[in-house]
């Protein structure tokens, strides 16, 4: 029959791997993609068990596998998103992509033919193009979700990324009922820093400087720059003790951290203000305001200082 | 749109397939995963796209969503999303007969949404007279993503919906998930002429 012919021809002729196998995991059928692929002629394949032509197969569960489709006479899939490939084969981007098997989507199909035999058909199609395309989009997601976070000169979390941070941290400790710790400094006469030593001075200071202070913290804190030179770390389950020993360690460790700069040593200090949440605070902008105003004190008190908020339910 | 309505008699009609192809359904797969598997009866509704996006959005915190799209002849298509909750993965490679280190988490999901959209589809199929085809399931949302991430930018091109919405419960695990079909706008109509078919036989 002609058709049938033209049945033969095409699976002969596709860009997919066609094997069927019967009830005992034998095959009965394996186009020419497959003896091209695998590199071994029908002859030599036919009649064996599929476990023999590929021992790289996962047994167990592969048999589970063509068992639903026996039982439930159903299609079943699998997507190289959870196993790149089930059959070790070679594919046909070897010099342009670091992939060293072929990445496949496999399908297995359930024949019904009148003889009453059963098989199922696999379906073997090569997507390692696909597979190296998805993963290069996934990394530059991942690396452009990162820098959207991260401000560029300091590389501690920006405004953005921060506030929202807070936010978060905000409602949680309010709902659960857990301390929050907010801290801001800022330099002290940057802008004199900058008109001595030029932006790109006063840019290695605030890079070193953040350097400094992240060795400090926790590995839950969340650091990042508020604005300028102002900088603000959140500490979540922490009280005023604890903030109070952090912003004092701040404070002393920039104090004493010398900056090298075009062979000359720059100093600078910090003012530091500190609050904690309170049952008043509704926004985590009250949190923020009332460090600020901290901050405030800290500046007009002389600098280099750390100054703790009001208590304004006690005022 | 009101050609796109079911009357009460098709309703019933395909009530009443939905309800066969379920108890089939449920026999095979109480065979094959050895356990009982209970299918609690379906609602079927005219869905808008905005309803659609509020459930997948009020559905923010499941597990997972797999999507896997079905056709068959006469025009009968549309797409299947199985929807776990979290607590509901836990022991699911015990429950499908395979060991927790031969496959992932995600792997467990998809299989088993696979294994539940087409045994109901094959056998509603075959209530119709028909034959379904499968596209590969795909995980829309996981432990990694939301699935408002696949949603968010996309505008339908569908306005209507016929959605039937159907809970497998295994008490043996103390696992359920739903499973919900959606036929679209353009499938509706020839969904109708194969009830039709069905009532005039009947």
């Amino acid at each position: 029959m002609p058709a049938d012919d033209f049945c033969t021809d095409i699976a002969n002729k596709l860009n997919t791997g066609i094997l069927i196998i019967d009830s005992q995991y034998n095959i009965v059928l394996w186009n020419r993609y497959l003896e091209v692929h695998a590199n071994k002629k029908p002859e030599n394949v036919i009649g064996q068990n599929i476990f023999e032509i590929f021992p790289e197969l996962p047994e167990k569960w592969f048999k589970r596998k063509i068992e639903s489709v026996f039982q439930l006479k159903t299609q079943s899939f699998c997507s190289w998103e959870q196993r790149h490939h089930l059959f070790e084969l070679p594919h046909t981007r070897p010099m342009t992509t670091d992939s060293h098997f072929m990445a496949q989507n496999c399908s297995f199909l359930p024949l019904e033919i009148k003889d009453n035999n059963e098989h199922v058909c696999i379906l073997i199609e090569d997507v390692t193009d696909v597979c190296h395309y998805q993963s290069k989009l996934k990394k530059t997601l991942e690396e452009l979700a990162q820098a959207n976070r991260i401000d560029g000169l300091t590389q501690v979390f920006n405004r953005k990324h921060w506030e929202e941070c807070l936010e978060k941290e905000f409602s949680r400790a309010r709902r659960y009922k857990h301390g929050l710790a907010l801290i801001m400094f800022d330099l002290d006469h940057f802008k004199l820093l900058n008109d001595t030593y030029g932006h790109l001075g006063g840019d290695i200071v605030l890079i070193e400087t953040a350097k400094v202070i992240s060795k400090l913290l926790r590995l839950g804190d969340l650091f990042g720059r508020y604005g300028g030179e102002e900088f603000a770390i959140i500490l979540p389950n922490t009280d005023m003790v604890g903030a109070l020993d952090v912003a004092e360690r701040i404070r002393v460790a920039i104090s004493k951290n010398i900056i090298n700069f075009q062979e000359t040593e720059i100093k600078v200090t910090a003012s530091v203000g500190v609050a904690v949440i309170t049952e008043a605070d509704t926004r985590y902008e009250d949190l923020i305001s009332h460090t600020d105003l901290a901050l405030y004190d800290a500046k007009a008190s002389g600098r280099n200082i750390v100054c703790v908020a009001k208590d304004v339910t006690a005022a | 749109m009101s050609d796109l309505n079911l009357n009460e008699d098709q309703q019933d009609c395909l009530q009443e397939i939905i309800n066969v192809a379920m108890g089939q359904a449920s026999d095979q797969l109480a065979r094959y995963l050895n356990t009982f598997v209970y299918l609690k009866v379906p609602s079927i509704e005219q869905v808008s796209t905005i309803s659609l996006l509020n459930m997948l959005n009020s559905n923010e915190n499941s597990a997972a969503v797999v999507s896997q799209g079905f056709f068959g002849y006469e025009g009968i298509r549309g797409e299947a999303l199985l929807m776990y909750k979290p607590k509901d993965s836990d022991r699911l490679a015990d429950l499908l007969g395979y060991e927790p280190d031969e496959l992932s988490v995600e792997e467990q999901i998809i299989d088993l949404s696979s294994i539940l959209t087409t045994t109901f589809l094959n056998v509603f199929a075959k209530q119709i007279d028909n034959q379904m085809s499968y596209s590969a399931p795909r995980l829309l949302a996981g432990s990694q993503s939301a699935i408002s991430d696949h949603l968010a930018q996309q505008s339908f091109n569908w306005d209507l919906a016929l959605k039937v919405k159907i809970t497998y419960q295994v008490t043996d695990y103390s696992f359920n998930c739903d499973m919900v079909l959606f036929i679209p706008e353009s499938a509706i109509i020839n969904i109708k002429t194969v009830i039709d078919r069905i009532l005039e036989e009947f």
